[in-house]
């Protein structure tokens, strides 16, 4: 084995150069065949198990994926790790594990919102030699997905199934969904209590991350921003500050419950489901839930539209998960095999029949089957909320950038501060952190 | 008698060593660790300073991985200039990092690991071991060449900026971004002292934490004690189906913090938690939303959750505490004709001194690195009145992967704690200690 | 204090008790309502009562095999971690030792970190150690979580127990181990019960440990088991409320046994003068 490998060095060496030198100028046009003997078939013939980590899925989606393709690649088994539910609660659960070095997990589910900081923490693989030797074409996915999957030019993560903000309203009371924040907020007022209901809107104000997602809907929509493409932080300026003023309006109306402030998707959806509100900002998933039939007292009666305007447009913010490696998995080939089924067509294809999630390719949204799956999908509005959704700050340090936006932002909704001090003081704040 | 007291003490020690080596092995040595952890700038996130280095070091698996494209890119690079003297300047770069590189592996040892470091990145394979990935360096050299990688960055990104030529500008910044890598695979020392300290102690955010955590820990552990001995007192008479009050009890101690936090949470809820509802009705609030949306209504939902769940471990604490006062004290009392009031003044609450210290110095202790409830109840939430220390230390460890900071926070909440129990053994508990070897 | 108690003291007691055990109670009740019941209002008795919960509670993970672990996990740490305090307590009380004050000082020392600031390295001891994903993996963390507390109350309990008797033993001949064997132990019984209890409740409640060590579900504990039940934007309610009852049982049992041996401990007249 030794030998073997000494021979090969010079060969691979070279050719993972080139590989590397085409992906930096970012138009993989002439490579050379890259390791073509490298593992690919002795893994065919040996039997590896890989270890995959991802939340806890209750529509059994995962456990079809695992077996579609076990039966496609006998060769390799595919154990299942399931984390926490909660996504933070699970970020540092990779963290403790990854910090460690440890091979224990191959492949693992990712928010959006991981990538650079764990390329950027040397614990995921780059993917580029595999996608350039498997000819995947990255522009099949919304280039949004595969941005945040992107860090310092390489790609860490596969595009798995997204996410992004819609508006909700009860089509037994409102015609036509308001196209604009402004007559979203008259409307509200104006039909609350209407159809029984108890409020005007519902969106996430709790200090947590979804409250960041409700803000960059906001700031984006007036043409704001957090930190540009250039790194550099430009939270304090006046667009900015509008969005934020917008959100604090909505917040601090008496359409709102008043205990907005302690609201997460869950009890979002638990109001909207039991017909308490007009309007709802959530994610796609609610759709779902406010049709089932048992548990919802609106089932029939929700409509969804884009989120609405500000001065600069409307903005969703982009959510949804990827498929990262463990850099020190130890089958990276099977790993990478795995990955590269539950990323494509007939993976995502499950992932959207079985589990009611937004595929990545843009091209399954015209598969019949998918579009059958979900009202959604077969909506040429949905597809274009989802193809332009507004991803959050790409950065290594996306935690501490956060969670610095949500203290700032959850005390400017509390009242303690205004716009213009939140805003203020997260540039300080951001900017120092950046700096550090 | 003499020998016998020998053995006694050998006996003494072999009986305290398990406890003691358990303590030693799996909380001190971590605990050292995180002490010597917060004298360094560490962080996870960064793989420059994702290791606690005193010395400088070189990366090895990063540097040999950018130097491969970067000796070959600037080759080609001083080729494809477009004037002679950016050309020249290219090549300047070049040679002079070819002799960096060169003194770089002509150090003791550092040219065979880099070898086989070669190797192994040749055969994509991740070095994990430590020891191999990292190579210790002459401080003055790591500077000097940091410092020529930073010159070299700043000069061909002038070079980008002067030159119309979009081939050359692509390939140039190319370098300039492997240049960047390489640089960042030089690692400096992380060694901070003690400055991470000083930041910390001039942060109103740590303060505020700190409030908080003091807040929470003196009312809710002051309510605890009341209740508490309320109820030992009480269960501690003799009546009918003791056991099952009892019991009952000592239900809310038994159900995990972690769920009865997502419990609390239900019950708190501005619409449908019943215990909002209520305390709505009663007048106690005036609007059931006011719980969780609001700091002192935060602040008095955790309080009251953690009053509930572990008033019954206070309880039984003191209970155990009753047991050990004779009876034959409040039969004399009575004799005596003292009332129910002196004897619980004269008798119980001197006798049941010790018991009280130490049911109170435990759950100072807790309270105050309170984590579990506050993260899933408020988060820490709203606009941070609920933040704890602890929370604010697991944030920057584990959310931000500040390793350096996060220990600095972790110390603070230990001498924090280390200074109450100090206080309260020097005031409180000087009996605990005094006359138990004496009689 | 031995009065038998009037028709007033059982009124109080009962309203008390009530007090205590409403959010338990609500959850019971939470617990056998439809899930369409649940949120919608604030009644207390559901016109049809359901199962369901149960079933789902049951089915859906395998909550039994989390209380069989939480249960091996808590009882061995119990045994363990009382059995070793004990004898440090009987020699940091009892026996002229030197540096009592510093060995009492360490061990509460311990016990004042943070917890989630040492979660790595146990983490990477126990991987090392070979013990994820086993009993052991937990048993070890929580006995030294469990040896502070467990030292502390023996030892006041160890204090209180009469030289005299002591002093006895040993003219007869005892050595210090039987001394303490045969006297010490069973006359601090109520101490000993109490710390069990506290010792087995605190490793039953152990949450951040549990879920970063045991990783697989056949080795889950109680509480990471319960988080479980829940996906990213939906908390099922009624079972978790379920799951909640139902692992509230075996303690109220145990709690049940144990506190006997409080009591025992007291009639035997360990401290009869």
């Amino acid at each position: 084995m030794e030998l073997w490998n000494k021979k090969f060095v010079g060969s691979v060496a070279l050719s993972l150069t080139l590989l590397l030198a085409a992906c930096s100028s970012d138009n993989g046009g002439s490579t050379t065949e890259p390791e073509d003997d490298d593992g690919g078939d002795t893994a065919t013939e040996e039997q590896v198990e890989i270890t995959y980590a991802s939340g806890v899925d209750v529509t059994g989606a995962t456990d079809i994926l695992i077996e579609e393709f076990e039966k496609q690649n006998p060769n390799i088994k595919v154990n299942r790790r399931e984390m926490p539910a909660d996504t933070g609660a699970s970020h540092d659960q990779y963290v403790t594990i990854f910090s460690s070095q440890s091979s224990e997990i191959d492949v693992f589910d990712a928010d959006v919102i991981w990538p650079a900081e764990f390329a950027q923490g040397q614990y995921a693989l780059e993917l580029d030699r595999f996608i350039e030797e498997d000819g995947i074409n990255m522009d099949d996915y919304f280039p949004g997905t595969v941005q945040s999957g992107n860090f310092n030019g390489r790609q860490y993560a596969m595009p798995m199934y997204t996410d992004a903000g819609l508006l909700f309203y009860r089509t037994d009371i409102v015609e036509t969904p308001p196209k604009t924040w402004d007559e979203l907020f008259e409307m509200a007022g104006s039909l609350q209590g209407e159809g029984g209901t108890e409020f005007g809107y519902l969106m996430q104000a709790n200090q947590y991350e979804g409250m960041v997602c409700n803000a960059v809907e906001f700031i984006a929509a007036y043409g704001g921003g957090v930190v540009n493409e250039n790194n550099e932080v430009i939270v304090n300026n006046p667009k900015t500050i509008a969005g934020i003023q917008k959100m604090i309006d909505f917040v601090n109306s008496d359409f709102v419950p008043r205990n907005i402030l302690s609201f997460q998707e869950t009890e979002t959806n638990n109001a909207w489901v039991g017909g308490q509100a007009v309007f709802a900002r959530n994610w796609p998933y609610m759709q779902s839930t406010s049709n089932d039939e048992a548990a919802s007292e609106v089932a029939g009666n929700v409509g969804f539209s884009l989120l609405p305007s500000g001065d600069a447009g409307n903005a969703a913010t982009l959510g949804g998960w990827m498929l990262m490696i463990n850099r020190y998995s130890e089958q990276q080939e099977a790993a990478w095999e795995f990955v590269k089924f539950m990323s494509g067509p007939e993976g995502q294809k499950i992932t959207a029949v079985e589990g009611g999630r937004a595929p990545t390719l843009e091209a399954l949204y015209e598969d019949p089957e998918v579009q059958e799956a979900a009202a959604l999908f077969a909506n040429e509005e949905f597809v274009a909320t989802l193809q332009n959704a507004v991803p959050r700050p790409v950065s290594p340090i996306y935690p501490q950038i956060s969670n610095i936006m949500q203290v700032e932002l959850s005390k400017a909704l509390a009242g303690e501060l205004t716009a213009e001090e939140a805003a203020a003081n997260m540039q300080r704040d951001i900017e120092s952190a950046m700096n550090e | 008698m003499n020998k016998r007291s020998l053995n006694e003490k050998q006996l003494g020690y072999v009986m305290v060593a398990p406890a003691l080596l358990l303590v030693i092995v799996v909380i001190l040595w971590p605990v050292a660790q995180s002490f010597y952890n917060s004298l360094f700038d560490y962080r996870l996130n960064d793989p420059s300073r994702s290791e606690r280095f005193l010395q400088s070091n070189i990366d090895l698996e990063r540097y040999a991985n950018d130097f491969f494209y970067l000796s070959r890119d600037l080759d080609g690079l001083s080729e494809q200039a477009p004037d002679p003297d950016a050309s020249e300047k290219v090549s300047e770069i070049g040679s002079e990092l070819m002799g960096f590189h060169e003194e770089l592996l002509a150090m003791d040892g550092v040219g065979e690991q880099y070898e086989i470091v070669e190797e192994r990145i040749a055969s994509f394979q991740a070095i994990a071991d430590r020891d191999l990935k990292y190579s210790q360096v002459d401080n003055d050299f790591a500077e000097s060449y940091k410092d020529f990688l930073t010159a070299a960055e700043a000069d061909l990104t002038a070079l980008v900026e002067a030159s119309d030529d979009e081939e050359f500008s692509t390939a140039a910044s190319n370098v300039a971004g492997s240049i960047n890598s390489t640089n960042a695979a030089v690692i400096e020392s992380n060694f901070i002292g003690l400055s991470n300290y000083g930041r910390y102690l001039q942060n109103p955010r740590m303060w505020q934490s700190l409030m908080n955590t003091t807040v929470f820990t003196v009312i809710s552990v002051g309510a605890e004690l009341v209740l508490g001995l309320l109820i030992a007192l009480l269960i501690n008479r003799v009546f009918i189906g003791r056991g099952i009050v009892r019991a009952s009890v000592l239900i809310p101690w038994a159900i995990p913090t972690a769920v009865a936090a997502m419990m609390w949470g239900f019950l708190y809820d501005g619409q449908t938690g019943i215990v909002a509802h209520y305390f709505e009705q009663f007048g106690l609030i005036n609007d059931a939303s006011v719980l969780l949306s609001t700091a002192s209504g935060g602040m008095f939902s955790i309080i009251f959750a953690d009053v509930w769940k572990t008033t019954p471990y206070m309880a039984l604490l003191l209970l155990a505490g009753l047991q050990t006062i004779p009876n034959t004290l409040y039969e004399a009392a009575d004799v005596d004709g003292a009332s129910k009031w002196q004897q619980f003044w004269k008798i119980t609450l001197p006798l049941l001194k010790s018991a009280i210290l130490v049911a109170l110095l435990f759950r100072t202790l807790d309270a105050f690195r309170v984590f579990d409830l506050i993260f899933v109840l408020t988060g820490g939430g709203p606009a941070n009145s609920t933040e704890s220390i602890s929370i604010y230390a697991y944030i920057t460890l584990f959310s931000q992967q500040n390793f350096g900071a996060g220990s600095v926070l972790s110390v603070i909440v230990f001498l924090c704690v280390a200074i109450i129990s100090i206080i309260f053994i020097k005031f409180v508990g000087s009996d605990l200690f005094a006359g138990r070897s004496g009689r | 204090m031995n009065k038998r108690a009037g028709i007033g003291f059982y009124i109080f007691l009962v309203v008390f008790v009530f007090f205590v055990m409403f959010p338990f109670i609500w959850v019971f009740l939470t617990s056998i309502k439809p899930p369409g019941e649940i949120f919608s209002n604030f009644r207390w008795f559901t016109s049809n009562p359901s199962l369901q919960s149960y079933e789902n509670a049951l089915t859906n993970r395998p909550l039994a095999r989390y209380i069989m672990n939480s249960f091996v996990v808590s009882s061995l740490t119990t045994i363990i971690a009382v059995a070793i305090a004990s004898v440090a307590a009987y020699a940091l009380t009892r026996l002229p030792i030197k540096f009592k004050g510093l060995i009492f000082g360490v061990v509460l020392a311990s016990s004042m970190f943070p917890q989630i600031a040492i979660i790595s390295p146990i983490y990477n001891f126990i991987t090392d150690a070979g013990l994820r994903n086993s009993y052991l993996g937990l048993v070890i963390p929580y006995i030294t979580f469990s040896l502070p507390i467990a030292i502390w109350i023996l030892a006041t309990f160890f204090q209180k127990i009469p030289w005299e008797l002591e002093e006895s033993a040993k003219l007869d001949g005892a050595t210090p181990f039987q001394t303490f064997r045969k006297i010490i132990f069973p006359l601090a019984a109520p101490g000993v019960f109490t710390t069990a209890i506290l010792v087995f409740i605190g490793a039953w409640n152990e949450y951040l440990f549990a879920l970063t060590i045991n990783t697989e579900d056949t080795w889950r504990t109680v509480p990471v088991g319960i988080s479980f039940y829940q996906s990213q934007f939906t908390i099922p309610w009624g079972d978790i409320s379920a799951a909640t009852v139902l692992v509230t049982i075996p303690i109220v049992i145990l709690v049940l046994i144990f506190q006997r041996r409080i009591v025992s401990g007291l009639t035997s007249g360990s401290v009869k003068e």
